[in-house]
This record gives structure tokens, C-alpha cells and sequence, in this order.
């Protein structure tokens, strides 16, 4: 078991493609930590020059404090788990799981314990004599981590393994995976682009975005405290409410301009981030959906919206809001600038199942006043001073 | 009040008429019929070939009767088994080579980034373009340069030099539809390059291996002339230069020379019909990707 260190990494590929851009992240001893991000974000190749399948531009990679960028895939210590599992076809269950340890020399009583062990720890014993067309995705993705198991490898590297199951599938080996994890205690560094399997299985949670890091933290933190916009809309299903809004002055503190209406901010906002002046740019303003309280009638401290869609998900309801005028004359007032093409600003906020809304519905709702977000309209970075 | 909710009842339909397949079937017979054609065009020459090997001299002439005689005596005419041999020893070293060059060639082009990768790929292919007859000469002089022509080693050098381009394609094409991670898990596991291609990829690729193998088979078996030219000594020259030899005698006996043909002919049908299955899937790779 080691800790891996990634320091100022970059990738540049062919002339100018930077792929991983100055990558540092630090993955501690048995720790799950969870590469995030959006197709081409780089997190793949950090994952391949960790383990060795990828020339590294410059930085360094460190396993166990020892420097791997020139060591050879072999001689790394580290076992991969890949996302069509790369199972060798012509072998055997058994054989798939004992090669490694079969290259390595190891005696055949010795290979057949390490290989009865991990298929006891995957439930793969009784299929331990047949060919990998043989079996089902996810008893194929078993014997992928079984084929990494046996090694005890110092780290296990998985690259999306589960992007080829089913959706039922997916969660029950998100738990096996995450199960098995902590059971060995192997620093793991695992790639995916579902945020909900990163939340989920993660100890921490590094988010990619166009090969930076953009933010690495646990997912519960990650979740109540991104460090930039795009973090906050990439993590949560559904993703944070993002609007870009004006500052108005309003008695000693400020108010969101939304439309026609207004929006208090609470005083302690003026402490605890770093707002900018009113009548300025704006700010990027975020609410989670499960921050949006929709009210049987009107309050004070409401908006007035306008169901624009309904996505009836069984558990709950899932409602698109655009806000309209207090007088309710259905006049879209929130328009988002920065789409290539206006549209109105939604929201979603999340209703009960048996909540009979439907579409063109006006709702007064309330924006959680003690989980507001704010991000800096040009960088996008969270206005939040402290932590 | 509750209501017993009762599914509506179907309403009794007559049995479905089955779909009428007419012009399917009449299209397979008009298929099947064509394919019959093509095999009695195919397979004519054969049965001319064993009717007339199974006649003497005079039965040939004449028209009637069977007999043994041109098989018996025709080692006696021409030294067969000797000139069966030569051709075997060239085939399987020529074959050999070129599994040998192509397989690591194809794998290094299909999965294995270089400088330049891709114009020496389609150098080395392009050379499948140059008929034989257009270097011929040339090779002649070289090969003679190097004092070679005598027995099998230039003609084994000439095949081989023939046959590689055609084996670099198609494991190169072969080697593209083999997953980049099945080597990369090799790899990560402990193997080298040639380890992922000795022990994981070879095992795979016998389709492609088979075909390189049967369709190289052919072509050097049934060759004339480099057998002609390179190999020089008599005691070591193939069987398509031994029945020229008998063909181009004084008096020349068809018979026999049926019977020499089809001992010449076995070998590379034995072969294809063996790698039958592996050929199909061999040839038609990449085609459904």
C-alpha cells in the first residue's frame, strides 16, 4: 500500500493539445479518490500516465515517495481495472485472474490460493473455469477487479469500469467496489464522469475541467462549498441553480435583482463573501434545488414563477420555474445573458410525487436564504471568504 | 361499490394467413442454381484431370478404358517425391518468414506510436502493387550477385520479400480491431511489448494467421516462375518446375501429366480446405467495424 502524489503534472499532446494542465493532487494511504469531470477534461490521461500507459510532459508522479515518471507499467506496483474490462478472451476465469502472478514467477499452489481468495472476496467461484464470453457484464467486471486483487498491488487504477452495465447493475458494484475497497485498504485512483458514482463511492472528489483541477474535497463538502461555477453545476443530480443577477442597494444591505422582483440578501452574506459593489457586473448567484421551497400561498420573502416543465420522476417532481413578473402577467423577466441564444432562466426545484402541478402553473417559492452561492460573474470563482 | 374490472375479451380472429415468402424462395433457387453452375465450371477441369491421369498413353489416344500406368511410371519420368519435398521446404521457409516479419511488423503498426508510422506503413503496402513480373530482373541480378540462385534460400528470399507486404497489411488491419487495452492490461500486468504479442494477441489472431498462411501457400505453390529462375539445381527444384520440365518434353504423356498435376494440385487444396473457416473470418475482417 502506498500513497501516490501527482506534482505540477502536464500532458501536452502533439503541439498544443494540453490534455493535463500543472495537475497536483496528493491521494493518502487506502484513500478512494474519485477523478470527475466531463468528457476530455484529461481525467483519463492522468489515470494512464499513472499507470505508465502515457509519457508524461512534465512534473512528476510519485508512488509509495518514490518518483514512477520513467519506471515501466511493470514495474510500478500498480493494477489496472479498464472500462471494457480487457479481460484476456483465450483464458480462463481463473487463468485471467493468475496471470499477472504467473509472469511474475509465482509457484502454480501459490497462484490458485491468491486466485481462490479474490474470487471468495467477488463471489467468482463457481465460475472460475469458464472463458470470459461466458459470463455477464457484470460477473466479467468482477473478474477485472479479481484480476487486480490477487496482485496486492500498492494502488489500484480504474478507468470507468462501470460504464458498460446497466443502470441496476451500476449500483450494486458501486457498492461491491467501494465494499472491496475498504476491505484491502488500497490507495485507489478511480475515473468516471458520473457524478453520482463520485459522490457515492469517493473519499474525496477531484473534479477536471479542460485538464485543470478545478477542486478537490470530500463530496459533501465539494457539494455545500464548490469553488467555482462549473464545479457547483457539475456536481448534483440535479446540478445547482445558476443565475447570473444584478446588485441593487436596498436599506443597509443588498438585494438580488430578479426581473421585476427582489431578492433579500441577508446581511451575513456581506461578512462571509466577498460580494461585489452594487450597480457593478452582477454576480453568478446558486441555489440547489432542494433550496427552493415552493408555498401553498404568498410570503414576504417569495418569488413568483411559472411552471415551464414537469419531469415526474416516481420519488419526486422535478419542476422547471421561470420567474415572472410579481403582477403575473406571465412576462418572462429573467433572461440569460450569457447563452449563445436569451432564453429564460429556470430553476428547478423538487416537489413531491402526488403534488398535481402541471405545466403554466404560476408558484410562489422560496429561496432558502441560509444556502445561498455566489460566484464571480467573470472567473466564475465562489465569492465565499472563508471556510 | 366496487366495480370488478374484467379485461376486455378478444374477439375470436381466424388463424393469420402465413406471410407469403414467394419471391424470397424463387430468389434462392435462382441463387442456388447460379452456385451450381459456377461449381460444375470450377470443378470440370478436376474430373478432366482424374479421368485422363487414370489412362495409358494409347487409352488417352484412343478414348476408352482405365488404367494405373501413368501414376506408376511417373516417378520414374520425373522425381516427384524429391521435387514434392523441394516445394514444402520452400513454401514452409518462405511462409515462415513471412509470419515471422509480418506479425511484429503489423502489431508495431497497429498499436505502436511512432515517427513516421504511417508513410512506412503505406511504403511497405504499396509494394503489394509491384507485379512480380516488374522486378524480376532485378531481384535476378541481386540475387545472383549474391550467389544465391542455386538452391532454395534465394527463392525462399524472393517469396518472402513478395509476401511480406500482403502479411503487414493484414495483421496490421487484423491488429486494429484487437482492443488497445487488452495489451495495455498485459502490460500493466508484467508483460513487454513482444510478451503482449507472444501471449495475448497471437492466441487471438489465428484468423489471421490461417489466411496469411493459406493465401501465401497458394501463390508460392503454385508458382512457376521463381522456381524456375532461382533454383537452379535440379535435384532442388519444385514441382510446378518438374511437370514444366515434363511438359515441355520431346514427347510429352498428358496422363501422366494429369497425374503430376493433380499430386501438385492435393497439397494446396488440403491446405485451403483445412483453413476453410479461418479464411472467411480472416478475409472479411474490418469489414464490420
Amino acid at each position: 500500500m502506498a500513497e501516490i502524489t501527482f506534482d505540477g503534472v502536464t500532458k501536452v499532446f502533439g503541439d498544443d493539445v494540453r490534455a493535463v494542465d500543472e495537475l497536483s493532487l496528493h491521494v493518502a494511504e487506502g484513500e478512494f479518490m474519485v477523478l470527475v469531470g466531463p468528457s476530455g477534461c484529461g481525467k483519463t490521461t492522468a489515470l494512464r500516465m499513472l499507470a505508465g500507459l502515457e509519457d508524461i510532459t512534465s512534473g512528476s508522479i510519485s508512488i509509495g515517495g518514490h518518483v514512477v515518471n520513467n519506471v515501466l507499467p511493470k514495474d510500478r506496483d500498480v493494477a489496472m481495472v479498464f472500462q471494457n474490462y480487457a479481460l484476456y478472451p483465450q483464458m480462463t476465469v481463473a487463468q485471467n485472474m493468475g496471470f499477472a502472478l504467473k509472469i511474475r514467477g509465482q509457484s502454480k499452489a501459490e497462484v490458485a490460493k491468491k486466485v481462490g481468495e479474490a474470487a471468495a472476496i467477488l463471489r467468482l467461484t463457481e465460475y472460475l473455469d469458464r472463458r470470459p464470453k461466458a459470463l455477464s457484464g457484470g460477473q466479467r467486471q468482477r473478474v477485472a477487479m479479481g484480476r487486480a486483487i490477487v496482485r496486492s498491488p500498492q494502488a489500484f487504477l480504474m478507468d470507468e469500469p462501470l460504464s458498460n452495465l446497466d443502470a441496476q447493475l451500476r449500483v450494486e458494484m458501486r457498492l461491491e467496489i467501494a465494499r472491496i475497497q475498504r476491505l484491502l485498504g488500497v490507495a485507489t485512483v478511480y475515473v468516471t464522469h458520473d457524478q453520482i458514482e463520485a459522490m457515492t463511492m469517493g473519499d474525496r472528489v477531484a473534479v477536471m475541467r479542460g485538464g485543470k483541477l478545478q477542486q478537490c474535497d470530500t463530496p459533501q463538502d465539494l457539494y455545500d462549498h464548490p469553488k467555482n461555477d462549473f464545479v457547483a453545476g457539475f456536481m448534483g443530480s440535479p446540478p445547482m441553480n445558476l443565475l447570473r443577477v444584478a446588485l441593487e442597494a436596498h436599506d443597509d444591505g443588498v438585494v438580488l435583482v430578479l426581473g421585476s422582483q427582489r431578492l433579500v440578501v441577508p446581511p451575513s452574506y456581506a461578512t462571509s463573501h466577498e460580494l461585489p459593489k452594487v450597480d457593478g457586473p452582477g454576480v453568478v448567484f446558486g441555489i440547489r434545488p432542494e433550496d427552493v421551497e415552493v408555498l401553498d400561498g404568498s410570503a414576504p420573502e417569495s418569488i413568483t414563477t411559472r411552471i415551464e416543465r414537469r419531469e415526474a420522476l416516481g420519488a419526486e417532481i422535478l419542476v422547471h420555474l421561470s420567474m415572472v413578473d410579481a403582477v403575473g402577467n406571465d412576462a418572462i423577466v429573467v433572461n440569460d445573458s450569457g447563452a449563445v441564444v436569451a432564453r429564460p432562466t429556470t430553476l428547478v426545484a423538487k416537489m413531491g410525487p402526488r403534488s398535481g402541478v402541471s405545466v403554466g402553473d404560476h408558484l410562489q417559492v422560496r429561496l432558502n436564504p441560509d444556502h445561498f452561492h455566489f460566484f464571480d460573474a467573470d472567473s466564475g470563482l465562489s465569492l465565499r471568504r472563508v471556510r | 361499490m366496487t366495480t370488478l374490472l374484467t379485461p376486455p375479451t378478444e374477439s375470436p380472429t381466424p388463424n393469420p394467413t402465413p406471410p407469403v415468402k414467394k419471391p424470397r424462395r424463387v430468389g434462392r433457387w435462382v441463387l442456388f442454381g447460379a452456385m451450381i453452375v459456377v461449381a460444375i465450371v470450377m470443378l470440370y477441369p478436376f474430373w478432366v484431370m482424374i479421368i485422363t491421369s487414370l489412362k495409358s498413353e494409347s487409352q488417352f489416344l484412343s478414348g476408352g478404358g482405365f488404367s494405373w500406368l501413368s501414376w506408376s511410371s511417373l516417378t520414374s519420368v520425373i522425381p516427384i517425391g524429391q521435387e514434392v519435398l523441394s516445394s514444402t521446404i520452400v513454401c514452409s521457409a518462405s511462409i515462415l518468414i513471412i509470419l515471422c516479419v509480418g506479425l511484429p511488423a503489423g502489431f508495431a503498426f497497429a498499436k505502436l506510436r511512432f515517427r513516421m508510422s504511417t508513410v512506412v506503413f503505406l511504403v511497405i503496402v504499396s509494394a503489394m502493387m509491384v507485379p512480380l513480373q516488374a522486378i524480376l530482373m532485378p531481384e535476378f541480378v541481386n540475387v545472383t550477385r549474391l550467389h544465391l540462385t542455386g538452391g532454395y534460400l534465394g527463392a525462399i528470399i524472393v517469396y518472402a520479400s513478395l509476401g511480406t507486404p500482403f502479411s503487414v497489411f493484414l495483421f496490421t488491419t487484423y491488429f486494429r480491431g484487437v482492443p488497445d487495452e487488452l495489451i495495455e492490461a498485459g502490460i500493466v500486468d508484467g508483460l513487454g511489448y513482444f510478451g503482449a504479442l507472444w501471449r495475448l494477441v497471437l492466441p487471438i489472431a489465428v484468423p489471421a494467421i490461417a489466411t496469411v498462411t493459406v493465401l501465401q501457400f497458394i501463390q508460392i505453390w503454385d508458382d512457376l516462375l521463381v522456381g524456375l529462375l532461382f533454383i537452379q539445381n535440379t535435384s532442388e527444384r519444385p514441382i510446378t518446375v518438374g511437370l514444366a520440365v515434363l511438359a515441355a518434353g520431346r514427347t510429352t504423356s498428358i496422363p501422366q501429366l494429369m497425374a503430376g498435376s493433380l499430386i501438385s494440385a492435393l497439397p494446396a487444396m488440403l491446405v485451403y480446405l483445412g483453413f476453410q473457416r479461418y479464411l472467411v473470418k480472416g478475409l472479411t475482417m474490418g469489414i464490420d467495424r
